[in-house]
């Protein structure tokens, strides 16, 4: 397992119902870490709707998950 | 022919008169407004009347031109008496000519209306009892905002102050900075900057614009301004509401900074005019809350090299990034190459917002203006700037340029493929202010709203009610007419009309939505 922090923007943010947790994770890379909140946090947005960043720096979806990473979800916004 | 006039003599009104006559007029109709002897329960001896001149002529002449362009009335001039006036003297007089006498009586009556309200003249009453006092001349009871709002088409006017030249605006503070000085102010006064969308992020980015001396400011808005807007679109009140914002704006920056010139679109900006307004702008602030309008406009600056900044707003968090739009350097799409379907973006829906936040990021939105425009020392790279005004928080994420659109061919391409598919949507719209007028046409309606939008706010003629989540060429199988697809505002229905497209029906989407029918 590894553990890492999630930060969540907008529409994440409610559904998650808030802005960060802490999560021990057996999934390999960010795809599988956000399979896994989808279903946990009843997510609606697909993957390819969000950035993802990990460490402050975007990344790709097939990265590798490491101890202690900070892992951002952001989904466009629209308002104004 | 109008013209605003503010004077210390008397009156001439036999040739003010005449000054309106005009072959096609059938109806004339003046107001005077005279000195009276009392007022609030005191006698009044006299009065005398002190304009700030500048402003209030040219703002004079704005109201003069509204009344032409909002009633069609042939020829419109008032005269504003400053100075000394003594009980029974003419203080003000309206004269108005039109075709018809409607329209004369109600310009003359939105005419005096708006000099009460706007004008910045001064009133200061003599009382028989020897004192004084000065008496601010704006009322409250302005008559034409119980009228319907006007329906207008796309056009563009200078609201540019006759007399701002006199006018010296003050930018002391600004100009003690060692990186603005004197040449920063220039280079502010010769630029042109384009905002789009008038709400909560437009508005400090408009008020810090103006303000800071920005030549030209072009703003582009289709709506008018709606009470539940005024905790957040700080810039104007309670008596706007009903009116189009970019007048209200124009007259905003008039009062600011009259040497501002102000250009003013009041439809959105489509695929196909885009690009030629953008071409126009030596910079673009995007402050809608429409995520296809931010993508258009991100498509037109890559396209034309125009840098823009954008930013967002969702609840208690906002979103900043400036898109330089020089090449090698990152765009929207590099990011979110498309965006997602207005259904899950939750655009046709409110999630609400708390009014400061827009005001931060639109001040965030300003001040990265004001540092592209003046070339202030900006970070190396390229970010997207996340702020979160619950927990305090905001990260600065640096987008790898080489990672987004340079996968896809580049930004420009895209670009022109993005803009083209986005020109096609254009041509499934349908325009109609009554649903009836649709259906007289020969179009089935389909409701494509979620169920609870639908008892909210029901269409009020036979419909077939469909999610446009849920639709398909099946589901529409016993309809043969033409179909024309309602949401909220029109983004849903493009959608599900290019995919019923796709298969086959006949189908198009209510512009604007239900939105942008009249009320029922």
């Amino acid at each position: 397992m590894t553990r890492v922090t999630l930060q969540y923007y907008a529409q994440l943010r409610e559904q998650a119902g808030a802005s960060n947790e802490q999560l021990s994770t057996g999934a390999s890379t960010l795809r599988d870490l956000y399979t896994e909140l989808q279903a946990r946090h009843g997510f609606s947005l697909p993957i390819d709707a969000l950035k993802v960043a990990v460490n402050t720096q975007f990344s790709d979806w097939d990265r590798l998950l490491a101890e202690g990473d900070t892992v951002v979800f952001i989904p466009p916004v629209a308002g104004g | 022919m109008n013209r605003f006039e503010l004077t210390a003599a008397a009156v001439d009104l036999a040739a003010q008169r005449e000054a309106l006559k005009h072959p096609g007029s059938g109806g004339f109709c003046a107001f005077e407004g005279w000195v009276r002897n009392n007022n609030e329960g005191r006698e009044v001896s006299g009065l005398e009347y002190e304009a700030y001149t500048e402003l209030a002529i040219a703002e004079g002449e704005r109201i003069l031109a509204e009344a032409a362009e909002r009633y069609g009335v042939l020829a419109a001039s008032a005269v504003h008496r400053v100075g000394n006036l003594a009980i029974g003297d003419l203080a003000v007089w309206i004269g108005v000519s039109a075709p018809h006498r409607d329209e004369a009586f109600r310009a003359c009556r939105y005419i005096i209306d708006e000099i009460k309200h706007r004008l910045p003249i001064w009133k200061k009453e003599h009382y028989l009892e020897g004192d004084h006092a000065w008496v601010a001349c704006s009322h409250t009871e302005r008559a034409h905002e119980l009228e319907p709002p006007h329906v207008h088409g796309h056009h563009h006017h200078h609201a540019h102050p006759a007399h701002a030249g006199k006018f010296a605006p003050d930018y002391s503070r600004q100009q003690r900075l060692r990186e603005v000085g004197e040449g920063g102010q220039r280079k502010l006064a010769d630029a042109r900057v384009l905002v789009i969308g008038a709400g909560g992020l437009g508005v400090p980015v408009i008020s810090y614009l103006a303000g800071a001396g920005v030549g030209t400011l072009g703003i582009v808005d289709g709506d008018v301004l709606d009470a539940s807007n005024l905790h957040r679109q700080v810039m104007y009140d309670a008596r706007d509401v009903g009116q189009r914002k970019v007048d209200l704006a124009a007259r905003r920056v008039a009062a600011l900074n009259p040497t501002v010139e102000v250009v003013t679109y009041e439809q959105p900006l489509h695929a196909g005019d885009i690009t030629d307004v953008f071409a126009q702008y030596d910079l673009v602030v995007e402050c809608t809350d429409d995520l296809a309008s931010r993508y258009l406009a991100n498509d037109a600056a890559v396209l034309t090299s125009t840098p823009l900044v954008l930013a967002s707003v969702y609840q208690y968090e906002g979103q900043l990034q400036v898109v330089t739009a020089q090449p090698g350097e990152p765009c929207l799409r590099c990011l979110w190459p498309e965006p997602p379907a207005p259904a899950l973006a939750g655009s046709c829906v409110e999630s609400g917002v708390l009014g400061p936040v827009p005001g931060v990021l639109g001040t965030m939105q300003a001040m990265e203006a004001l540092k592209l425009l003046l070339g202030l020392p900006q970070p190396a790279d390229h970010a997207l700037q996340l702020v979160n005004l619950l927990d305090g928080t905001s990260q600065r994420l640096p987008i790898d340029a080489a990672a987004g659109c340079a996968r896809h061919g580049g930004c420009v391409a895209v670009a022109r493929r993005a803009l083209e598919r986005a020109h096609a949507v254009g041509e499934l719209e349908r325009h109609f202010v009554h649903l009836d007028a649709a259906i007289a046409a020969g179009y089935a309606i389909v409701d494509v709203r979620e169920p609870a939008e639908i008892s909210a706010a029901p269409l009020h003629v036979t419909s077939l009610q469909v999610p446009s989540g849920a639709i398909s060429a099946y589901t529409l199988s016993q309809l043969e007419r033409p179909v024309l697809l309602v949401c909220a505002s029109g983004k849903r229905s493009a959608h599900a009309a290019r995919l019923l497209r796709e298969q086959g029906v006949d189908a198009w989407s209510l512009a604007g939505g239900v939105a942008a029918l009249a009320a029922a």
